[in-house]
């Protein structure tokens, strides 16, 4: 928290100043866009973690409140720093974990599924032994594959055709994989509220267990566990394999020609890249120099420091695919990439706050649907699950698939059966 | 200091339960501004970024709401400080009597008029947001150097407001034309043509009768102490070249791909009698779209998006009187009339390009030249800054304080409270073809560090002290009680007439006159 202490040019509101097409879309912090307080925004997120480092505001409910309304979607981080070298979301991650320690954090709701993670391996509370139930007696696996696909838990006990539709594109492509017996919650749902301690348990649970197995790459049909796995582990143990979202295996495998797409699939489709894929996919570079004044006041990085501004996210890899399938007109949003506006889900908000997290998703239709778009496409659960919860509840005529059922589509597979598939095990 | 509960609810009836905050946190984190700790140890207070705290923090959404809170801080003798966007430290309350009212949920942009050249906006649209929109219809707006994130209402009513492409869109005080204005009584005030009785509109901002702009926002506005500006309108210029901008990549490497008829100039004018005469030359011939004269660090520091792409940018630092220039056409007739002139003038005084030959920027910058984006690289090199000085006048005079600037700047340059520009930080720019010029002497310090803040006051308060030695004219930052008494006996006693205005408009002391002035003495 020693960076709180620094100017911030409020930029952290808006997108990147030069990206701003619309006045209807200029705003990035979904936070601050439902609130309206400066507080809420990741400036003033800044801004009170100072004051509490200087003890001007003391642990309470409000602020407790204030700082876990965010999703942590990085938003603020991506604006502030094409100019300034702060860590917005750092900061606020360092917050939320110095009030855990404070004894004041997480939410009520959120402390319930971090229990519920620690007593039976995922936020959802089900039975440890149902994790696997997602599985279709056709869908081939190899236990001597070299390739792990890791589900999660809101693919294995909530989003199943995820699940479902992401292994049989494997099949079809004639990619062999194998499951993790005893897979556990990755850790992401815990360590975005602050509890540390809780996610390195699941952390090493989870990497000692693949580690025992010889695989040499583990593929997510999770954005969150993926962006889990490539960052937040790779900064707490190092680990010997490769991590993969499946967009990128299905955009090599298509581009090498091993998965076809044949079928026409006649919608318009816009995409929504889910933060956990994007920006904040982007792993923290290994930077070993020193900060060097050269002049007084005036210091710089040697060698220069690596930003961590968002641009390595998965970005390409899902327009590849849909600019691939045959009969689909794909249409951007105005906010996209690293600009991207969060779902609003993420980081404990829809647990602790289902209304701020609903209308976040209405938001992020609207710009859907002002697009002409007929259907919305994404590739995460969470993101999945609350746009959907939103298309539900303004009624919208907007579709919405996770990309992997759009292949299946475009491979001539009957997603219905999928669907069917993922509701009776539901 | 929070508010009686009484209050509390008389003040959510008025804008809706959720829009009224008087939580520790929240208002702590209102307390806080950029530069506060400078103007702390100005007051001799603890140099920390933090004002008295707000007595609570109120989110209206109409005009009307304004009103309503306004009439009930004179029924409660509360004090307020409105805010749009919010960036600097006049949005702070010099009480622990005073409440804040953020205007961010009045972000509407209310019209935009092509024919007459003029958009009517509310308090928190950002630049950026009214220049996109403004855009599409092949128009352009003013944006001061605070950047295109901040209020284009708030420069125009109350703040200074210059600006870098200030040749093609003017300064902001001579942009405004009608005004909404809640006076500090509670009282709505229309200004200019939209006051008229019969068919008002925003075209005119003088009258009707006596004009009020003067008494409105002066040389640099009343940061609220006046009352709250609810709607202005504002002029639009035609877009100097296409608007049908590219930009592809990733932040902060993005690439943009320069409209065809836009060229950036880089000269040196080897010394400032030089470049006093050639900035006037190419402003007589209205051909620019950005001109200004700028420090070599401040020429490095607009072509670098960090310290580190800074520190490589030695050869553009090492020019001794730098003009930038920009010149932008809709035409290829246009631009090559343009450049024609840029040529003729520069070889009737021996000047040399160095653009393309010496240094070649990314193309960002052009992006950022275009959305107005360029004051905010002021902080890259310390993450602290402020601007010293602060003059409108002619290019000599403004030039003259730059250059009378140097040693005052030099002592804290040695006293390591400032980072090292040799003294030169300046950036100055023309207006209305050259008629007047502004100065400001941008200054790099450290916030975190309490050396430097200390050091970074007393810079200020002695380059202000500087202007009345040497006969400058009004600094930026003659704000606050103090400081007008200071500058008042020199300035034909503006102190005392502005106390009159203030009481006659504010006879309660309601508007929270911190940075502007207070009744309190004669």
């Amino acid at each position: 928290m020693n960076k709180a202490n620094k100017y911030s040019p409020e930029n952290c509101k808006w997108v990147p100043q030069l990206q701003i097409k619309s006045q209807k879309y200029a705003t990035i912090c979904p936070a601050i866009d439902e609130y309206n307080f400066h507080p809420y925004s990741g400036g003033g997120k800044i801004i009170i973690a100072l004051s509490y480092q200087m003890g001007r505001i003391k642990p309470s409910d409000e602020l407790r409140d204030i700082v876990y309304k965010c999703t942590e979607c990085g938003g603020c981080d991506v604006s502030c720093k094409f100019l300034n070298n702060l860590e917005p979301l750092e900061i606020i991650r360092e917050l939320r974990e110095r009030l855990v320690k404070d004894g004041c954090g997480p939410m009520p709701a959120q402390q319930k599924y971090i229990e519920s993670v620690k007593k039976v391996n995922n936020p959802y509370n089900e039975p440890h032994e149902k994790r696997m139930d997602w599985l279709p007696n056709d869908v081939q696996t190899d236990p001597n594959s070299k390739i792990l696909f890791y589900v999660g838990c809101t693919a294995s006990y909530r989003r199943k055709e995820m699940a479902i539709a992401t292994a049989r594109v494997m099949n079809a492509a004639g990619i062999k994989f194998r499951l993790l017996e005893d897979e556990t919650c990755c850790g992401s749902p815990v360590l975005r509220t602050g509890v540390k301690d809780v996610f390195l348990e699941a952390m090493n649970k989870n990497l000692d267990a693949i580690e025992a197995l010889d695989v040499d790459t583990v593929v997510f049909t999770c954005a969150g566990c993926y962006d889990t796995f490539k960052v937040d582990y790779h900064l707490n143990r190092n680990y010997n394999f490769k991590v993969i979202h499946a967009v990128e295996l299905f955009d090599e495998l298509i581009r090498s020609g091993e998965l076809k797409l044949t079928k026409e699939v006649p919608l318009t489709v816009t995409y929504h890249d889910p933060c956990h894929l994007g920006r904040n996919a982007e792993r923290y570079e290994e930077w070993d120099g020193d900060e060097v004044q050269i002049l007084p006041l005036v210091s710089i990085n040697i060698p220069p420091k690596p930003k961590r501004c968002g641009a390595k996210g998965v970005y390409d890899p899902p327009r590849n695919i849909l600019k691939s399938i045959p009969g689909l007109k794909f249409i951007e949003m105005e906010r996209i990439m690293e600009y991207s506006y969060c779902c609003g889900a993420g980081a404990g908000v829809k647990s602790a706050f289902p209304e701020f997290a609903l209308n976040t998703a209405l938001t992020r239709l609207e710009e859907a649907e002002d697009t002409g778009a007929d259907t919305l496409i994404s590739a995460c659960p969470f993101c999945s699950t609350n746009l959907q919860d939103g298309i539900k509840e303004k009624s919208s005529k907007l579709n919405f698939y996770d990309i992997s059922e759009l292949i299946l589509m475009a491979l001539g597979i009957d997603i219905g059966k999928i669907k069917e598939e993922a509701g009776e095990v539901a | 200091m929070v508010l009686e509960k009484e209050v509390f609810k008389e003040f959510e009836v008025a804008v809706g339960v959720g829009n009224v905050n008087d939580g520790e946190v929240i208002t702590d984190v209102y307390a806080y501004n950029w530069c506060n700790e400078m103007f702390n140890f100005m007051e001799e207070k603890e140099p920390i970024p933090y004002s008295p705290r707000p007595k609570a923090v109120i989110l209206p959404s109409t005009t009307e709401e304004v009103q309503k809170i306004v009439k009930l801080c004179n029924k409660y003798g509360i004090q307020f400080k409105a805010q749009s966007t919010g960036l600097g430290p006049w949005n702070s309350v010099s009480t622990d009597n005073s409440i804040i009212v953020d205007l961010r949920r009045m972000n509407r942009i209310v019209k935009i008029d092509k024919k007459n050249l003029y958009a009517v906006v509310e308090p928190y649209v950002s630049g950026a947001q009214l220049q996109v929109e403004i855009m599409k219809h092949g128009l352009n707006c003013h944006m001061p150097g605070a950047g295109p994130q901040v209020s284009p209402l708030a420069s125009a009513t109350s703040m200074n407001g210059p600006g870098f492409t200030s040749p093609s869109t003017g300064h902001s005080s001579r942009n405004v034309l009608g005004v909404e204005w809640v006076l500090p009584d509670g009282e709505i005030m229309k200004l200019g043509s939209w006051g008229l009785k019969n068919y008002p509109d925003w075209f005119i901002g003088d009258g009707p009768g006596p004009s009020l702009r003067g008494i409105m926002r002066g040389w640099a506005g009343a940061k609220s102490g006046i009352g709250i500006f609810t709607r202005v309108a504002v002029k639009l210029f035609p877009y100097p070249c296409s608007t049908d901008f590219k930009i592809s990549g990733h932040s902060p490497n993005y690439d943009f791909k320069k409209p065809d008829f836009m060229r950036l100039y880089v000269i040196d004018c080897k010394n400032l009698k030089r470049l006093d005469e050639i900035i006037i030359e190419i402003e007589k011939e209205e051909i620019s779209f950005m001109c200004s004269y700028l420090s070599g660090l401040a020429v490095m520091a607009i072509f670098a998006n960090s310290i580190g792409q800074l520190m490589n940018l030695m050869p553009v630092g090492s020019l001794k009187s730098p003009l930038i220039i920009i010149i932008a056409a809709r035409t290829k007739r246009e631009y090559e009339y343009k450049q024609k002139v840029m040529d003729l003038i520069m070889q009737r005084y021996k000047l040399k390009d160095i653009i393309g030959k010496q240094y070649t920027p990314n193309s960002v910058f052009y992006g950022e030249a275009l959305r107005s984006n360029l004051g905010l690289h002021g902080f890259i090199a310390t993450g602290g800054f402020q601007s010293s000085c602060g003059v409108a006048d002619s290019a000599k005079i403004c030039l003259n304080t730059s250059q009378l600037n140097i040693p005052l700047k030099k002592i804290y340059i040695k006293k390591e409270a400032l980072a090292n520009d040799f003294g030169e930080g300046g950036w100055m720019s023309s207006y209305e073809s050259g008629h007047y010029f502004h100065f400001e002497s941008p200054t790099m310090f450290d916030q975190k560090n309490k050396h430097s803040v200390k050091g970074m006051a007393e810079y200020m308060v002695r380059s202000n002290q500087l202007h009345l030695l040497k006969h400058l004219g009004a600094p930026f930052f003659v704000e606050g009680d103090r400081m007008h008494d200071i500058f008042g006996p020199h300035m034909c006693n503006h102190n005392i007439w502005l106390r009159k205005i203030k009481t006659t408009f504010d006879p309660n002391n309601i508007a929270d006159g911190g940075f502007y002035i207070t009744p309190k003495k004669d």
